[in-house]
């Protein structure tokens, strides 16, 4: 892969964005971290963005709110909703409006990996694990 | 077919054997309860040990997700043995201050430590969602937990409690309930009660087992007599069954043994759950695979999410170490 993926991480537990950023790092993702939704959809509003992971229930804005905006800016960005089993019937019906696709917490990073990859193969710039063998294993 | 509409199809008109039916059916409630609890043990274990991504909104689902369900498995108990209610509500209530401990207390810490002050090398020691997931399960089932402290610890009181409340029931030793409400000599040595339907025993001059549409009685049974059940003058036990549940009692004054199992089809609901008395019974009579605790009144053995093909052959070995 030529260029790295630009992929900005919304959640506003910080936990899931020290703990999935240097997962996706090593698939070659350039990441920007974010807990703060309104600051995420700022730096949306500046830089296009291949794909935008976002919790679905933040206090402040949900992912909903940042998946809509996304759309209007970058129609091209592919957006990953995180979810949690309460909320599952919620991603679905958002997958129904333009979501990418959505992943239920507790998950593995290799699951989201997995998400990120098929992202990137709708958006013609897919990722090749082959090359990373042992250093997505120790991921 | 929820569980009021089954009950409601209980007719037995004897109160008694009213009674033992729809103890059976708590009983079995209970060991639902019990294990819905080790599956969420096994949930937060599995997460504490691979690489999960999870927040905080987990661990405390999971935390209350335990009281709620331990909560179910105390009022099983109390309906089960009703003179043990207010010692085991008592323990509750401090199982449920613990975890609202649990839960307040990483609150607190979580907001002491400023997300810019964690580095990258410290990160992995703060970060509160790990550290309350260990906690949790140090008070579910761990082996470091002050003894008795555990959740674990209460089930197998809640489990003695009712056993032993099994064991001393009215209903169970009442020998003579089961022989006049069947008026004949069962096959085996089993008195037999279909939970659902409207009959205690088998129609007019057939006694065979085999009239009975219970598939893990047929197992049971398969290989311990097969098609050629003869009538047995000194019945033993009593057998409550369903189509696909089995609940097994001796009626011996001198050896308690309880064996109830589901066998559907579906490994992730299907089990076997046998108490015996004497410990030495089930040593010889379990094939492998078998979970086994003994406490000072006996020994507990269960095997849980086992498949089709598993139960089959588990309980046709059971049956014929136990009635050959």
């Amino acid at each position: 892969m030529s260029k790295p993926l630009e992929v900005l991480l919304l959640d506003d537990e910080p936990i899931v964005g020290r703990r999935l950023k240097p997962a996706l790092v090593k698939i070659g993702c350039r990441v920007e971290v974010f807990e703060n939704p309104r600051e995420a959809v700022a730096r949306i509003g500046q830089k296009e963005f291949d794909i935008v992971v976002t919790d679905i229930r933040m206090e402040e804005m949900d992912g909903l709110q940042v998946f809509k905006h996304v759309q209007e800016k970058w129609p091209r960005t592919k957006v990953i909703m995180i979810t949690g089993y309460a909320k599952i019937d919620l991603a679905r019906e958002a997958m129904g409006k333009g979501v990418f696709d959505f992943i239920a917490k507790p998950f593995r990073p290799d699951d989201l990996r997995q998400i990120i990859a098929n992202a990137a193969e709708a958006l013609g710039a897919p990722i090749d694990f082959s090359s990373m063998g042992d250093e997505l294993v120790e991921a | 077919m929820n569980i009021l509409k089954k009950l409601k199809q209980i007719r037995h008109k004897e109160p008694g054997i009213r009674e033992f039916c729809i103890q059976t059916i708590r009983f079995k409630k209970f060991l639902e309860n019990a294990r819905a609890l080790l599956d969420l043990f096994e949930d937060g274990r599995e997460k504490a040990l691979g690489e999960y991504i999870f927040d905080r909104h987990y661990v405390v689902t999971l935390i209350d997700s335990v009281i709620e369900r331990l909560g179910m498995m105390v009022y099983d108990g109390c309906v089960l043995v009703p003179e043990s209610g207010e010692k085991l509500y008592t323990t509750y209530d401090t199982h449920k201050r613990t975890a609202r401990n649990l839960i307040d207390f990483s609150g607190i810490v979580k907001k002491a430590v400023s997300p810019g002050d964690v580095t990258p090398e410290t990160s992995k020691t703060v970060d509160q969602e790990y550290q309350l997931l260990s906690e949790a399960l140090q008070w579910f089932n761990g082996k470091d937990a002050p003894l008795d402290s555990t959740v674990m610890a209460f089930m197998k009181q809640i489990f003695l409690k009712v056993i032993q409340g099994h064991g001393s029931s009215e209903v169970i030793k009442n020998r003579s309930l089961f022989e006049n409400s069947c008026g004949k000599i069962p096959d085996m040595g089993i008195y037999l009660i279909d939970l659902w339907k409207d009959q205690l025993a088998l129609p007019e001059g057939n006694s065979s087992i085999n009239d009975f549409n219970s598939i893990p009685l047929n197992h049971l049974l398969m290989d311990a007599g097969g098609k050629d059940l003869k009538a047995h003058p000194n019945p033993d036990w009593i057998a409550a069954v369903g189509e696909y549940q089995l609940s097994l009692n001796s009626l011996r004054a001198d050896f308690q043994f309880h064996l109830v199992t589901l066998a559907t089809g579906d490994a992730d609901a299907d089990f076997i759950f046998i108490f015996a008395d004497d410990a030495a019974i089930l040593d010889t009579l379990l094939p492998p695979g078998f979970h086994t605790e003994n406490t000072g009144y006996g020994q507990f053995a269960w095997n849980l999410g086992i498949s089709e093909k598993t139960i089959e052959d588990s309980l046709m070995i059971i049956g014929r170490n136990l009635f050959n």
